[in-house]
């Protein structure tokens, strides 16, 4: 690398030779990440982690069992039974805002205030060839 | 006889000095980013939450300009990872720059999934979730049509609702680093091979699909950026563009999210080992998705050096399409530079915009 005078540039042929390293080294990995025997080696790794995971899981909930602490599962289950209650009370906010918009009401956020921009924009070259 | 030529002793000084500050800056900024001090912002442009349900949330962005395009433009993240990478950061978002062009720009946020959220499956987002924000905006536009964007995986939720609701006023669809033959998806298909992968073992275990697996998995198609992109990091630390720049992507990669077990199930199995969207096998609550029916414009925007949805996984989208008005633009750039930072500025939003101007009237 040389800059206009002809003189060499150290820092940005460092640059280039890191760029290129990187780029060898990705190659070089990705290679031995596409064989058979490293997808085998990552099968049985994400097993591993698995069990685990299952087996940490389990003497957990044992633990706060014994301790008489809710659990995981005891979390997700009120998460669940709480979007039920989400879910309904959403379908009613809908019913009521359709009853609302069938008696002309608007029911619109307060803190909201919509904007209402002109919906009728041309194209650039639309509009030179109209003008 | 050949003259000794003498040190500049001008240039010498002046190289130091530049050094010296160089180096003095390097300190203050390596600090900066070791205490997370003086964050970049990120996801800034306003916008309002019009409908949320669970997790998901509706955003509409509020418009810069007095008059807009009729069509209004619905932004589909993908299950993968956080939405705002389309609204990087004020001068670097994709958001930003299309509300400055006249669109009126709308975002689908799936959230970030909890735990009771392991049964949610590509039915509940395609068939349920996807169609109520696409009601919500034609009430909050007062338009009957829309334009969806899909990026990454949010490209394959667009095909897959317009391949089911064959009369969804869907007006054009504009998909991202889009794959659709999973069999060229490089490592990752090599990696979820059915011979070694146990998904049902993973997701019964798990539940969600934990976000450091997800992260691990992605920097595995690459295993020495990190390293390296520290290296260009300290050599490039003086330089407060690159910083914010580094900032503002190291952030978008680590906020990983869990991916829904049940989508992770159905998306190995349908997608990654069946192949169905692609060979139009692929049903969703008993309703095939005929992507040959998809009639409306559809642009595909893909990357020349995508490593996560390579260039041979998403070129085949515009021919597993019916309609006559199809185009596919190549970039520069990888998965991420072609939506987002200062590279997608002058590449994909000026020629996404140009395609959408005339097809948003």
């Amino acid at each position: 690398m040389t800059d206009q005078n002809g003189r060499t540039d150290v820092a940005q042929t460092w640059r280039s030779w890191l760029t290129e390293t990187e780029r060898q080294w990705n190659s070089f990995f990705n290679g031995v990440m596409g064989t058979d025997s490293f997808g085998r080696l990552m099968g049985s790794y994400l097993e591993g982690y698995s069990l685990l995971q299952r087996s940490l899981n389990q003497s957990m909930e044992r633990y706060l069992n014994t301790f008489n602490l809710p659990t995981h599962s005891d979390i997700v289950e009120l998460g669940e039974r709480l979007r039920a209650v989400e879910e309904r009370l959403t379908s009613l906010e809908s019913g009521l805002n359709d009853l609302a918009a069938a008696a002309g009401v608007d029911r619109s956020a307060a803190s909201i205030t919509p904007l209402h921009p002109r919906r009728t924009r041309r194209p650039r070259n639309q509009t030179s060839e109209n003008s | 006889m050949a003259r000794i030529r003498t040190p500049d002793m001008n240039q010498f000084v002046q190289a130091a000095q530049t050094q010296v500050r160089r180096n003095l800056t390097r300190a203050q900024r390596g600090l900066d980013i070791l205490l997370a001090r003086q964050e970049p912002p990120v996801g800034a442009t306003p916008r309002d939450v019009i409908y949320s349900r669970g997790t998901l949330r509706l955003y509409h962005y509020r418009p810069m300009t007095d008059e807009v395009y009729r069509v209004p433009v619905v932004c589909v993240m993908s299950l993968i990872s956080k939405p705002w990478i389309l609204d990087l950061t004020p001068g670097q978002s994709l958001i930003e720059y299309l509300l400055r062009q006249g669109f009126d720009v709308f975002m689908v946020d799936w959230g970030v999934p909890r735990p009771e959220d392991k049964n949610l499956k590509l039915e509940d987002y395609v068939l349920d979730l996807l169609p109520r924000c696409f009601e919500q905006v034609q009430k909050a536009s007062g338009e009957p049509d829309y334009t969806v964007f899909g990026y990454c995986m949010g490209g394959q939720f667009a095909l897959m609702h317009r391949g089911i609701f064959h009369d969804a006023p869907v007006k054009n669809i504009v998909c991202a680093a889009t794959p659709v033959d999973m069999e060229r998806m490089g490592l990752f298909y090599r990696w979820s091979d059915r011979r070694f992968f146990d998904v049902d073992h993973l997701v019964d275990t798990m539940g969600n699909i934990p976000p450091d697996l997800m992260l691990r998995a992605f920097e595995l198609l690459r295993p020495s950026e990190r390293w390296f992109s520290y290296v260009k990091l300290l050599d490039n630390l003086w330089d407060p563009m690159y910083v914010y720049g580094y900032r503002v992507m190291y952030k978008w990669t680590n906020e990983q999210i869990p991916f829904p077990g049940e989508a992770y199930r159905q998306f190995i199995r349908e997608l990654m080992w069946e192949n169905k969207l692609m060979t139009g096998q692929l049903t969703l609550g008993g309703r095939r998705v005929d992507t040959k029916a998809i009639t409306c414009p559809v642009l595909n925007v893909m990357a020349e050096h995508d490593h996560i949805a390579p260039y041979a996984a998403t070129a085949p989208l515009t021919s597993i399409v019916g309609t006559e008005d199809k185009e596919d633009i190549v970039l520069k750039g990888g998965h991420v530079s072609l939506v987002a930072g200062k590279n997608a500025v002058g590449r994909l939003w000026p020629k996404m915009a140009d395609w959408l101007s005339v097809r948003s009237v």
